[in-house]
Formats: structure tokens, C-alpha cells, sequence
């Protein structure tokens, strides 16, 4: 305990670290009925940064060539030392990873967080749902299997419904007509580095701007679930008589880390194969298309809209513009209100959108 | 007026035309590229009878499933229409009887090897059987002990003789057939069993080619060595799942120390409240 | 007595941090060590007598079949005897000086070059030597 007590000391006389942990830590207060849908965002944190380690990790014995991809892969996975693992960890992680991603929209939404002062914070949130998308599809080419190689034509053919240039954007996104070795390069160069960085400095401007406006406090268990924002000058939300970040939201935040990390563990060690299909297991072979290929369950609704429109163009549409309103929400929705059961039209809008993607969603999976 | 009434009242508007845009546009969405395929196929394919049927029947064969087609047998070319039926580009028409095991045999060399030092190949053109006897000529499935039958023995001779080669090949037959399975189902699961799988092929396809011999005694003593080496196999597939069990018990182990962090953290956080 | 249930659980949570982080750096360590490569490194050997011009003598190694060819120049080579179609062993023609894979007709040089059949690709050569009138493989 002196140790520790010294090295802080040294610390706070050279670079003042007292004023940062009480203004950061123990004295950033959170609200008083917050609740665990709160530490969506740290798990979600926390999912990143293992997804970075284990992709890293992977980087080691990846080799991104497309004649040896697929074996580099089946070495991880049978010859190298708890590679299975690893890259376990990656592909349930990223699952994972889309699957809290939604969970977090979903309980801004319900809770009302999106609205004035906070639409900077839904905008790069949206942003940031649009990378780990980007994310996903560019790492699903890469182990060069079946599944990837005609997963990934299904997904660029899609972009040729937009007239004029369509079929020139398919040919950037592949680097040539079909898919192939120059789409693994600039897919991999994607997957690796561009959109990680991309990624990396959004979350640092969505955590500023959450830091900079303050938390919102949550509209269950209050009387006055209105917003109280006038919008005439900045003022910082603050919670006063509210919980401490250090150490008390942050123990809470560790308890939810901890059991996501449960989950994975579960999911990684009990249900390897919940994400595979036999396909994931056979070399990529440009000229056998598999009977039965679909996109993986996160866009399933995309394929499933996809396939109802006899137009391609207005399918793609049909998402462009929902894909645009769910970003423009927070500047439609003017509504002071943040209870949803407060919001009928809301609570209807949402609870319908919800319903309508899962139906999708199974019947893709069914189709 | 309220702000979420303004919205209904616009939406109700513009509703019905969204509609109308969503339901009209031409043209078919086809996500999935065709497979391409050959000549023989696009006129056979439509033709009645005769010679329209061997389609049907090759696409559900195990030729097929491997990307063997019609002209991989038969000659021809496949690409050009008025080349597909020509002897100069190796088209050989339809085999005579007793031309057939030559036809087959330009691919399954031991077998036909095998089949000409048999009784049945020496009875070849004076009754006795040709592969497509057994093996269907378009409808080849991948071979097994089925084939070995009451009602195809029996088309000639009584099945006595055939049932006393049959009993003594099912316990291997089994065997391999359980292999093939457990290395099919370890593929699945992202196993490298390529090794695995050509062992079994190989094993598999000398233990088969016994079924052209007939000669109980030589297939007894062969079943045995091949009893080996699929034992050997079945061996490795038990360490296999060994290590996969090991796994699963250490997946015990750290989802149980995560859900116990998890209440630590929870009672610890209780302590400042 | 908070303050002792805290110092409890801190300490329990010490503890399996601890645990955790052996646990994740264990795999890791072991992941990222490098491995010693070449497998198991068995050798075979073959009294070099045995193999007159033109022969060709199978053997087993490290649990596949492999096969060492005299040509009739004299020159000897050392092949995988696994038909690299679907794994089928190749049979080696005397009369022909070729190899010929009995399941599907796959015919390949003495060289293991692929002539014509199904094969991808060619025979995988195997490493040897020649040391005191023996061939040693592996």
C-alpha cells in the first residue's frame, strides 16, 4: 500500500493527477436509477478491444493470398497451439459484437438518449453501427472458404441495382468483374487497417461527446420524464447526489463485462458451430456455387428485402432510406418526451421496426 | 398541435404512395450466378424419352456431384454445338456390351483389372454382367454394399454365393461407413480431416474393389489388413474427440470463473452503496 | 466490518484476475512460441542394393505410404506414393517406367510429373540421402 501511495504521490506532483481522478473518476457522478443497459457501451468497448487482440493475434499465421488463405486458416484452427481459440474468440466476438451493437441502439432508442443536446452522439453512434458492418463484411472474405467467396459476391452484385454507376462500383469493390485475389487485398487492407482506425477515432469523438454533454439520466422511475433542454447555451448534465464513476459504476460496469465474458466463453466453448455452415469448411472454388448460400444472421433482413422487391434498385432503396431516417432520428423526432411509454407513436414505430426485422430476418433464414 | 400527432398525420399521407413505389419496377433480382453447363446438356435436357432421361438421371449421380459430365465418358465437345457429337473431337456414341467395361475402365483402371480376372468379366458377352449391370449406367451412385443384392444377383444365379461374400464384407462395410461419418461430421466443425479422409478413400476403394473378385477366401484375408488400417483410423478420430472433451471441460472451468468474477464485482460494488 | 468484506473481496477478485490472466496468457505464449517444424523427423532407411534400374520399392512413412524409384539411368528419387487426386497409393509399371493411380487412371512420370488423369498436381517429393549403401528418407 506505501508503494502505491509513493508512486501516486510522484505522479500527482508532476502531472496533477489528483484534480483528473476526482474530476473524472470519483467525482464524475452518474444518475441514481441507472440501469444495466448502461454498460451496453463498455461491453461493447471491451468487445473491440479483444476483437484488435485476437485479430492481431491471428495477423501471426494469416497469410492474405488467395491460394493460401483458406490452408493458413486450417492451420490456426488444427496445428497451431490454441489457435482454435483465437480465432474462436474473433468470430464469436464479432457476432458478438453486432448483436450488443444492437442492443445498445435499441436501449438509446427505448430511453430517449438520442435527443437534443445528444444528436452528435447518436450520429457518430451510427457511424460507428455502419463500420462494425463494414467490419463484418470485409473479415467474412478472408478465410477464403465457400462461404466467404460466394457470400461476398451476393453482397457486391448488390450495389449494381444503382443505376449508371452501379456496375462500376461493383467493379472498385471486387477489383476486377468477379470476386478474387484482388478483392481479398483490398478487403484485407480494409479489414486490417483502414476501417479499425476509422473505427478507433469515432469511438474517441462518441466517448468525448458523451464525457463533454454528461450523461443522460435515465426516464424510468422519475415523475418528469420530459427533456429539459432549451438549446439557448451549453450546459453540462451533471447528476448531482448521483453515483461515482470510480469505483462504483465502474465495479458495475466490470460485473456486465464479466458476464458477457461468460457468454463468450460458453458460446466459444460449448457452440463453436453456431455461426458455421459446411460451407465455412471448403476452399473457395469460383466455379461450384453451393446450393444454399446466405448471408450470416445480422444480414439476413438486408438479403430477405433483397429478394421481395422484383426491382434491386428499389430494394436497395427501400434500406438506403430507412438506413436514413434511423440516422436522421434525432433531428424527426423533436419530442421532448423520453419515457417510452410516454411515446405511443415511438413505442408503435419501433416495436414494429423491431418485429419486421426479425420476421425478415427468420424467414431469410427460412426462405 | 402535439408533436407525434404532426408525424401520424404525415405518415398517413405519404403511406399509401410509398406503397404504390414498392410494388411496382421490372426485371428479375438474381443474386446468384448460374453454373455453367454444357452443349450435351442444353439439347438432351428438353429431349422426350431415350434421350432426354440420362439428364435427369446423371444430375443426381455421384459423376455429377464431382464434375464428371457428359463428355468426360462419351467424348464429344462440350463447348461447341456442332463439334459435340464429333468422332474427331472423341465422341464414342453409346458402348456395345461387351465395349463397356473398357468404357468405364478408362477411368477405374483397378477396377476393371479386377473385374476382367473374375468369373463375371470372364463371362463377359455370354451372359454374364457388365458394370452397368450393377451400376446403372447415368444413375452411378457411390458404391457400397447395397449394390450386393437379392434382386441384382439374383438376374442371373441364385444369391447363396453372393450372400457369403456379403456377410463376410458388412462388418468392414460398417466400419467404414461410421468413419466416413464421424470424419464428415469433424470437417463440420472446422477439424482438418484431409488426411483422415483420403485414408479412408483409399481404404475404402481397395476394400471395394474387392467386390469385383468373388473370391471369398482372398476377400476374408484382405478384410482383415483393411480392418487394420481402419483401425488405426478410428484410433487418431478418438484422440480427436479426446481433445475436443478436454476443451469442453475447460470451458467449465473459465465460464464458472467469469460468472464468479461477475458476482464478486457485484458484492464488491454493494459494499460502497 | 465493510471495510474487512471489502478487503475480502478484493482479494477474491485479485485472485481470479490472477487466474484469468494465466489462463489468457498461457494460450497466448504457447500460440505465438515457435513450433519446431518438419514433424517428427522418423527416417527410413533402404539398403540401396535393393532398388536395381528400372525398380521401385514402397515403404511406409511417417504413416503414409511413400515409394523410392531407380531409374534406369541410375539416378534414384523418393516420392509420395499418395495419388494426389483423392488419395488412392499409386501402383508403380514396370513395363512402362510410369506411375498409374488404379482408382480413377491417374498416370504420372517416374518423376511424379502428372501425364494425364485426374491429378492436380504432381507427386509431393520426399527428402533423402544416400550414406553407406543405404537410402535414408525423411
Amino acid at each position: 500500500m506505501n508503494i502505491l501511495k509513493s508512486v501516486y504521490n510522484w505522479c500527482e506532483v508532476r502531472l496533477g493527477i489528483k484534480e483528473l481522478v476526482e474530476k473524472e473518476l470519483t467525482g464524475y457522478l452518474l444518475p441514481r436509477n441507472i440501469n444495466f443497459w448502461y454498460s451496453m457501451g463498455s461491453i461493447i468497448l471491451f468487445i473491440f478491444v479483444m476483437q484488435v487482440l485476437t485479430g492481431i493475434l491471428l495477423l501471426v499465421y494469416y497469410i492474405p493470398e488467395a491460394d493460401k488463405a483458406f490452408g493458413s486458416v486450417v492451420g490456426i484452427m488444427n496445428r497451431v497451439p490454441f489457435g482454435w481459440l483465437i480465432r474462436m474468440c474473433h468470430v464469436i466476438g464479432s457476432n458478438m459484437m453486432v448483436l450488443f451493437v444492437l442492443f445498445h441502439m435499441l436501449s438509446v432508442l427505448f430511453m430517449g438518449s438520442y435527443k437534443s443536446p445528444r444528436e452528435l452522439n447518436w450520429l457518430t453512434g451510427f457511424v460507428l453501427f455502419t463500420l462494425v458492418q463494414a467490419l463484418c463484411l470485409t473479415g467474412y472474405l478472408l478465410p477464403w472458404s465457400q462461404l466467404s467467396f460466394w457470400a461476398t459476391t451476393v453482397a457486391t452484385n448488390s450495389v449494381g441495382a444503382i443505376p449508371h454507376i452501379g456496375q462500376f462500383l461493383v467493379e472498385f469493390l471486387r477489383g476486377g468483374k468477379l470476386v478474387g485475389p484482388p478483392t481479398l487485398g483490398r478487403f484485407y487492407t480494409l479489414h486490417i487497417a483502414v476501417i479499425p482506425i476509422l473505427l478507433a477515432s469515432v469511438i474517441g469523438a462518441h466517448i468525448f461527446f458523451l464525457e463533454r454533454i454528461g450523461v443522460s439520466t435515465p426516464p424510468f422511475g422519475l415523475d418528469n420524464t420530459k427533456n429539459r433542454w432549451q438549446g439557448d447555451a451549453f450546459r453540462y448534465e451533471g447528476h448531482p447526489g448521483g453515483i461515482p464513476f470510480f469505483p462504483n459504476y465502474l465495479l458495475r460496469d466490470m460485473t456486465s463485462i464479466a458476464i458477457y465474458f461468460a457468454l463468450l466463453a460458453a458460446v466459444v466453448f460449448f457452440y463453436p458451430n453456431l455461426f458455421f455452415t459446411k460451407d465455412t469448411f471448403i476452399q473457395a472454388n469460383p466455379f461450384q456455387t453451393p446450393a444454399h448460400i446466405k448471408p450470416e444472421w445480422y444480414f439476413l433482413a438486408n438479403y430477405q428485402t433483397l429478394k421481395l422487391f422484383p426491382n434491386e434498385f428499389i430494394g436497395l432503396s427501400i434500406q438506403g432510406a430507412a438506413m436514413t431516417f434511423l440516422a436522421l432520428l434525432p433531428f424527426i423526432d423533436r419530442g421532448n418526451e423520453k419515457h417510452p411509454l410516454k411515446r405511443p407513436l415511438f413505442l408503435a414505430s419501433a416495436s414494429g421496426g423491431i418485429l419486421l426485422f426479425i420476421a425478415l430476418m427468420v424467414w431469410g433464414h427460412y426462405s | 398541435m402535439n408533436h407525434e400527432r404532426r408525424m401520424m398525420k404525415t405518415l398517413i399521407r405519404i403511406g399509401p404512395l410509398l406503397l404504390v413505389m414498392l410494388m411496382t419496377g421490372p426485371g428479375a433480382a438474381s443474386n446468384v450466378l448460374a453454373q455453367e453447363e454444357i452443349v450435351c446438356i442444353h439439347c438432351h435436357s428438353s429431349m422426350p424419352g431415350r434421350l432426354g432421361e440420362p439428364v435427369k438421371l446423371w444430375r443426381d449421380s455421384i459423376h455429377a456431384a464431382n464434375g464428371i459430365a457428359c463428355n468426360d465418358c462419351h467424348g464429344g465437345d462440350p463447348k461447341d454445338v456442332a463439334n459435340a457429337m464429333s468422332p474427331a473431337r472423341g465422341f464414342l456414341g453409346a458402348p456395345k456390351e461387351t465395349a463397356i467395361p473398357d468404357f468405364c475402365g478408362r477411368c477405374h483402371v483397378g477396377v476393371k483389372k479386377d473385374y476382367l480376372q473374375s468369373a463375371h468379366g470372364k463371362a463377359l458377352g455370354k451372359g454374364g454382367p457388365t458394370c452397368v449391370t450393377c451400376h446403372s449406367n447415368h444413375l452411378v451412385l457411390k458404391a457400397n454394399l447395397d449394390i450386393i443384392n437379392e434382386k441384382n444377383c439374383s438376374k442371373c444365379h441364385g444369391f447363396e454365393q453372393a450372400r457369403i461374400i456379403r456377410e463376410a464384407m458388412q462388418q468392414t462395410e460398417s466400419l467404414i461407413v461410421s468413419i466416413g461419418e464421424r470424419i464428415d461430421r469433424f470437417k463440420g466443425e472446422g477439424v482438418d480431416t484431409d488426411r483422415l479422409g483420403k485414408g479412408l478413400f483409399s481404404s475404402r476403394n481397395r476394400f471395394h474393389t474387392m467386390f469385383h473378385d468373388l473370391d471369398v477366401e482372398k476377400v476374408k484375408q484382405e478384410s482383415t489388413q483393411i480392418n487394420v488400417d481402419l483401425n488405426k483410423l478410428a484410433g487418431t478420430l478418438d484422440k480427436i474427440a479426446d481433445q475436443r472433451n478436454k476443451r469442453k471441460l475447460a470451458g467449465v472451468w473459465v465460464v464458472g470463473g467469469a460468472l464468479l468474477a461477475a458476482l464478486i464485482c457485484y458484492l464488491l460494488r454493494k459494499t460502497y452503496d | 466490518m465493510d471495510s474487512s468484506r471489502r478487503k475480502f473481496l478484493f482479494t477474491c477478485l485479485g485472485g481470479i484476475a490472477a487466474a484469468g490472466a494465466g489462463s489468457a496468457l498461457y494460450p497466448v505464449y504457447k500460440y505465438l512460441a515457435p513450433q519446431n517444424t518438419s514433424a517428427n523427423g522418423e527416417k527410413v532407411s533402404i539398403p540401396a542394393s535393393d532398388l536395381l534400374p528400372g525398380d521401385a520399392k514402397f515403404f511406409d512413412f511417417r504413416g503414409e505410404a511413400g515409394v523410392i524409384v531407380r531409374k534406369r539411368s541410375g539416378e534414384l528419387i523418393a516420392l509420395s506414393a499418395v495419388c494426389t487426386h483423392l488419395g488412392c497409393i499409386v501402383q508403380w509399371e514396370r513395363d512402362k517406367q510410369d506411375f498409374l493411380c488404379p482408382c480413377h487412371g491417374g498416370k504420372y512420370t517416374e518423376d511424379g510429373v502428372v501425364i494425364s488423369g485426374p491429378p492436380p498436381r504432381p507427386l509431393a517429393k520426399l527428402a533423402f540421402t544416400v550414406a553407406g549403401g543405404a537410402i535414408i528418407v525423411g
